[in-house]
């Protein structure tokens, strides 16, 4: 496996790039202020594998891969869990379903046992779902509640559900880490609720961590745009969308959307040829995702006059799925899942305040 | 009670806002003054549901009469749903001469001759406009009331508007159009939208298209937190060149409420720095759609903030010059060199 710019001195020589100040303003501030000096100096990856496809669903358990390719998922960091055992899942899910009893019920005495409790809360592991050796298990909590008026055999149904997981985590990061600490970085959550903000409380009390906000950078869309895009011989992108606002008044609205084709054709063409020809070594570099922005936004130029680079660009999403700036994922297409949740896994790193 | 009536009493109740059922009332003129009162006390939606079916027992008022009463409502606010603009090509000779009357008659017969089951109602509306209702039923149901298509056409101009109309009833609907207003073609305008005010200002050319040719500065409105009287200077003209520029393609004063206009490009790739994509000889497909609550207002505001490069290009300034907001752009002729686009339906 290839690594790139891993080391600060490695970064300083590559320094001349005139990508790093928009890469600075979408890691945001607090990142530059940590100890760890693997991590402040670092930037999000200017090159990275294509994605190929990964059959992940022989891996994965078919009701697992159901819930994460069906919802929609907000998305959230995660400072690393003290003490998080991935033996004691068990008593996990016993001690989360009583914390939201206890929360729910507002000082009443609750049953521990939780066999009277509305809200059962139950810890899996999404085994294999892994790219390197040193990635923790993804872990998946579900959430099943009965209705506050319900008969004794009446099932409990599903009403949240959230994972936590790491895939191809910055391993110098990883190894410099205290033994006690696991990392998982990105917390996806779908949203119902106050239970995302209860699990969250649970999971700082018990581990000792903490949660923040992660949205989607602009970088990091046109990464997902450039990165799904180079799918298309091997699996229908269908189209290329995308979305931005123009600050006027009243806000205008650009949906851009590109047949799938033309849109493979204008990205091999600005493939460089060292880059683009098969093999391990294919890499895409942040300079060839630039130039097919770039391409975009000429051709919209060049009829409408109206330059996009004054805008935002809002929403990306193709037939593999759909990513936005608010921070919110949906995977349509298991294959291509570790892609894309590698570059997150890394947004989500340079993201926390450590 | 017959139960078509009953639920289209019941979806009247559920669309007329509460504050607005006591004119509609009122102006359908079914209901006594004493009945008028009762309803007006009334709160909960469902107790006025209750009163206005027993009001229509007791009136003896049918299906007919509701369908006016949903008129009343619909004419007074045409604001719900997409509304589609439709343009009548080569009049007849006798285009011109026809009245409201024959309109009437023809087009229900006309309707009637190819479908059985229809149920058509035609209001003539203060401002010359001609509302239709359709209830559209086939061979083996009787008309749908729930589902009305409706039609708003002026007479005497090809201009129709037409909201809730599905593919099915496209065709019938042309051939009793073109038949009682004797046009030759009924085709697609390619403006559509939520507002059929805006969307017939557009179309009929009815809006103020006030060009003038000077502004009063045009920065006095803007706050800037630094004055400098070099850079203002300096900046002024352009400033006022480009609002210039957004007025002359757009419009003074208020323009006509838009919510989106979509273009589909199938034009060549062309960048200088990327000769693989210039040298392709497909068109690069493409659908871009601007949405805003008012475009038109947020086009010249990107002309004249400066995000919009002036003059406004003609792709853009269609829009209300053609009063269209769906093109399908090409290139016209086949060479690489040609230059100049032009626009197809």
């Amino acid at each position: 496996m290839e690594r790139h710019h891993n080391s600060v001195t490695v970064q300083r020589r590559s320094k001349t790039k005139s990508y790093r100040l928009s890469y600075r303003s979408g890691i945001g501030a607090a990142s530059r202020l940590g100890f760890t000096p693997g991590l402040t100096a670092r930037r999000l990856n200017t090159s990275r594998k294509a994605p190929k496809s990964n059959n992940i669903t022989e891996k994965v358990t078919k009701e697992q891969l159901a819930l994460l390719v069906k919802t929609e998922w907000k998305l959230s960091y995660v400072t690393p869990l003290y003490q998080f055992r991935h033996t004691q899942l068990k008593s996990y899910s016993r001690q989360l379903s009583a914390f939201i009893a206890a929360e729910k019920q507002q000082g009443l005495a609750v049953d521990v046992e939780g066999t009277q409790n509305r809200f059962r809360a139950s810890f899996s592991l999404v085994q294999e779902m892994t790219e390197s050796v040193d990635d923790a298990v993804t872990v998946l909590i579900q959430i099943h509640s009965k209705p506050l008026i319900a008969r004794q055999d009446e099932p409990r149904r599903p009403v949240w559900s959230g994972w936590l997981t790491c895939i191809n985590g910055n391993l110098e990061y990883l190894r410099s880490l205290p033994k006690d600490f696991i990392c998982l970085p990105l917390f996806c959550s779908s949203e119902a609720g106050g239970l995302t903000s209860l699990v969250k409380s649970w999971f700082q009390q018990s581990f000792d961590c903490c949660f923040g906000p992660l949205e989607i950078s602009h970088t990091s869309l046109q990464w997902l745009m450039a990165l799904w895009t180079n799918c298309q011989p091997e699996s229908s992108i269908r189209q290329l969308k995308m979305i931005w606002t123009l600050p006027v008044e009243p806000q205008l609205q650009v949906t851009y959307t590109v047949d799938a084709e033309d849109a493979w054709q204008l990205w091999s063409s600005v493939r460089k040829e060292n880059t683009a020809g098969a093999g391990e070594e294919n890499s895409i570099d942040i300079e060839e995702v630039m130039s097919f922005m770039q391409g975009l936004k000429g051709h919209f130029f060049r009829h409408f006059r109206l330059d996009l680079s004054a805008g935002r660009l809002n929403e990306v999403s193709t037939a593999l799925g759909s990513a936005k700036h608010s921070g919110r994922i949906k995977f349509s297409n298991s294959k291509y899942m570790i892609t894309t949740l590698m570059l997150l896994t890394e947004c989500a790193l340079l993201k926390m305040p450590i | 009670m017959d139960e078509s009536k009953k639920r289209l009493v019941q979806r009247l109740i559920r669309r007329i806002p509460t504050k607005m059922l006591k004119t509609t009332l009122e102006k359908w003129g079914h209901l006594t003054g004493e009945q008028l009162r009762a309803m007006d006390s009334i709160q909960s939606k469902w107790a006025l549901t209750e009163s206005l079916l027993a009001i229509c027992e007791e009136n003896e008022l049918a299906v007919k009469h509701l369908t006016e009463l949903e008129m009343i409502y619909m004419i007074d606010n045409p604001d719900q749903g997409m509304w589609y603009a439709f343009q009548l090509t080569d009049p007849g000779d006798d285009a011109q001469s026809v009245d409201l009357m024959q309109f009437k008659e023809q087009f229900k017969s006309h309707l009637r001759e190819i479908v059985r089951q229809v149920s058509v109602k035609i209001k003539k509306h203060t401002d010359e406009a001609v509302w239709i209702r359709i209830a559209w039923g086939d061979t083996y149901s009787r008309p749908d009331h729930l589902k009305p298509t409706y039609v708003v056409h002026y007479l005497q101009t090809p201009y129709v508007f037409v909201t809730r109309l599905n593919s099915k009833q496209k065709p019938i609907l042309f051939q009793a159009m073109v038949l009682s207003t004797r046009y030759q073609y009924f085709k697609d305008a390619n403006l559509s939208g939520r507002n059929l005010t805006a969307i017939r200002d557009l179309l009929m050319r009815k809006y103020q298209q006030v060009f003038p040719t000077k502004y009063p500065s045009p920065l006095t409105e803007r706050k800037q937190t630094v004055t400098n009287p070099h850079v203002e200077r300096e900046q002024a003209k352009p400033a006022a060149n480009r609002l210039q520029m957004a007025c002359e393609a757009f419009g003074g004063g208020t323009l006509p409420q838009l919510q989106s206009a979509v273009y589909k490009l199938e034009t060549k790739f062309r960048d200088h720095t990327n000769t693989l994509m210039t040298e392709r000889e497909e068109p690069f497909r493409c659908v871009v759609k601007f949405s805003s609550t008012n475009l038109l207002e947020s086009l010249k505001n990107c002309a004249s903030s400066g995000i919009a490069s002036t003059p406004v290009t003609p792709l853009l300034s269609s829009i209300p010059l053609k009063g269209k907001n769906y093109f399908v752009i090409t290139d016209n002729g086949p060479g690489p060199s040609s230059q100049r686009r032009q626009t197809q339906n």
